[in-house]
């Protein structure tokens, strides 16, 4: 059931932001989009890893690639694989950055803990 | 994909995980667990405004590259480096990938 749930946790947070973010933003522009995140990461968040519907286990992944893959999947299942080749060079662009991204947050955790500790 | 657009598209893959790294548990712990409905609009929402809204990341293709991905990549990677099982996370991130791939095709039932 643990996995199951964690399954379901993945998608349907995947399929929230990958259909109503974008209704909002038709509908409202920019600010639809903002809100958006507020009204759907919230309740998400708490549901997947407030109340911990995704395991909690090992180093953590995140309910955002769940997210992440149901868009990139909603594309290539729509317009087929050659939409998901031609969007190769952004997806390694955002997970280099990503990776960067965290690495530089956890040398940062470190360096204020050192501060803290002296 | 043009040099300066793969700059911007790092940049705002960037942003993304690290702020949700250094912000989101400090909001958590001062507010509960309203301060995750404070981290979804103000970390979330405010850098989709950035990264899609504005269009930091660039679109290379036709399949959305969401800055989700990023958050997904880069908190793996910094729970890795501060110490997490890096075993144990990888058959999670097996569950994210077939929830992934279930949501999609949920969805595509729903546009086709």
């Amino acid at each position: 059931m643990k996995k199951i749930g964690s399954i379901l946790g993945y998608a349907i947070a995947g399929i929230f932001v990958m259909s109503v973010w974008g209704a909002f933003v038709e509908t409202y522009g920019i600010g639809g989009g903002w809100f958006s995140g507020f009204i759907i990461i919230s309740v998400m968040w708490f549901l997947n890893h407030y109340i911990g519907l995704i395991a909690n286990e090992g180093a953590a992944v995140d309910m955002a690639l769940g997210i992440g893959i149901t868009g990139t999947m909603r594309d290539v299942f729509l317009k087929g694989t050659q939409a998901g080749i031609e969007s190769l060079p952004t997806l390694a662009c955002v997970i280099i950055g990503g990776i960067i991204g965290g690495s530089m947050a956890v040398a940062i955790e470190k360096m204020w803990a050192e501060k803290n500790k002296a | 994909m043009a040099f300066p657009k793969i700059i911007a598209t790092i940049a705002g893959g960037f942003i993304f995980p690290f702020l949700i790294r250094l912000v989101w548990g400090k909001l958590v712990e001062n507010f509960g667990p309203i301060g995750g409905w404070l981290a979804a609009g103000f970390i979330v929402g405010t850098t989709w405004t950035l990264n899609h809204g504005v269009g930091l990341i660039y679109q290379s293709g036709g399949a959305w590259i969401d800055m989700a991905w990023a958050a997904g990549t880069g908190l793996f990677v910094a729970s890795a480096l501060s110490g997490d099982d890096v075993g144990k996370g990888l058959s999670m991130v097996l569950n994210a990938i077939i929830g992934g791939i279930l949501g999609g095709f949920i969805l595509y039932c729903l546009y086709v």
